[in-house]
């Protein structure tokens, strides 16, 4: 897989990236962009609902704020990952460790998923409230983007507490339960919302 | 920002800086110093030194020819023009650093961006600090509605509207200013 920003390649060329053996993208990747898809879903649902919901053009732009923000993470946390897997291997092969190089590539490999994790629980906050208010049409869109970017968040919670080693203790591990919490909660109301 | 750089319009601005006043001088160099150098960075893609001498170019020039300038309301296309001039000039000229990139084929769609992003960030200066602060913490910093709602005090469920309310203050804004 090409390195930088993963909306240069083809849906088929990530989906291969993905289920390809070589280094590339994986499940926080995945998660990332999953969480960009539940935004766009959003914005599609404000921008469809302009003509009943007051606030549908700051929800849309929020979306998209959203997505921006989460879809670079997708690369981001991939190429984390393979940095922390390197140097693990560097270390159990006796290699010396370059002033805590280690611990910092461990730590970015936690710091990345949980970015994603709070996004991910924003796009669904804001899904849930586009289920609530925007057009009866477009309200199964939002539902599902909600369930979408909770899926996201508790994917994402967990590359976090995988990739700090489950220290239970971790403000890092804490905030992206939190984030999974809360879009689970967003993903219940917007089912909730009915047509 | 200075009382003078906020309140007056720009033909007032002009008017005072024709008239001598150093203050009014300052507050003109202080209204368009991010401007003019956006136009060279993000619009011609000038390194920082050329960027500078552009710069320094432009605020000479703009002192020493604002007598010329017919009509004072138009001041900002006209240093507008004037920087695009004297970054053209800089490019042709064989700068002394290569640009960071190449500069934006469509002079003119680069000159609607950056003129709408100053209106946006003029616009915003005019609303209730409450409001300028949730959204330069969501659109600028890249704060989640978690860490807005922590720094504010605010439950972070609210933040969402709160951020739609503001930007549809902001709307207002802008409309009232293109109207005018």
């Amino acid at each position: 897989m090409p390195e930088g920003d993963y909306l240069d390649l083809r849906l088929g060329d990530f989906l291969e990236g993905l289920s390809g053996s070589a280094p590339g993208p994986g499940g926080a990747s995945a998660a990332a962009l999953t969480a960009a898809f539940a935004a766009s879903l959003v914005t599609m649902v404000a921008r469809e609902s302009s003509g009943s919901w007051a606030d549908s053009g700051g929800a849309a732009a929020q979306a998209r704020e959203l997505e921006e923000r989460v879809v670079p993470l997708a690369a981001e946390t991939a190429e984390a990952w393979e940095a922390a897997l390197g140097a693990l291997r560097d270390a159990s092969d006796g290699g010396a460790e370059k002033g805590g190089e280690l611990e910092e590539k461990l730590a970015r490999a936690a710091e990345l998923p949980l970015a994603i994790a709070e996004a991910a629980a924003d796009i669904a906050r804001l899904a849930a409230v586009a289920a609530e208010l925007g057009d009866g049409t477009y309200r199964s869109d939002a539902a599902a983007a909600a369930v979408l970017a909770a899926g996201a968040a508790r994917a994402s919670a967990h590359f976090v507490a995988i990739n700090l080693g489950t220290r239970q203790d971790d403000e890092w591990l804490e905030r992206a339960l939190v984030s999974a919490d809360v879009a689970a909660d967003a993903a219940s109301r917007a089912l909730d919302a009915g047509p | 920002m200075s009382a003078v750089a906020t309140q007056q319009t720009d033909a007032e601005l002009v008017h005072r800086c024709r008239e001598g006043d150093a203050e009014a001088w300052n507050a003109l160099v202080e209204r368009f110093s991010r401007y003019v150098y956006a136009i060279c960075v993000q619009g011609f893609r000038l390194r920082e030194q050329d960027a500078e001498d552009v710069f320094q170019d432009v605020f000479t020039r703009v002192y020493e020819r604002l007598g010329t300038l017919r009509n004072d309301d138009a001041v900002r296309p006209w240093i507008a023009q004037l920087t695009r001039r004297l970054c053209l000039d800089k490019l042709s000229s064989g700068s002394r650093e290569e640009p960071v990139g190449e500069p934006r084929a469509n002079e003119e769609a680069m000159m609607a961006d950056i003129d709408e992003a100053f209106a946006v960030r003029e616009a915003l200066t005019e609303l209730s600090e409450p409001c300028q602060e949730v959204l330069d913490r969501f659109f600028a910093r890249d704060e989640s509605y978690r860490t807005i709602g922590a720094a504010l005090d605010l439950p972070p469920g609210t933040i969402a509207s709160r951020i739609s309310r503001c930007l549809r203050k902001l709307r207002s804004q802008l409309e009232g200013r293109n109207e005018a």
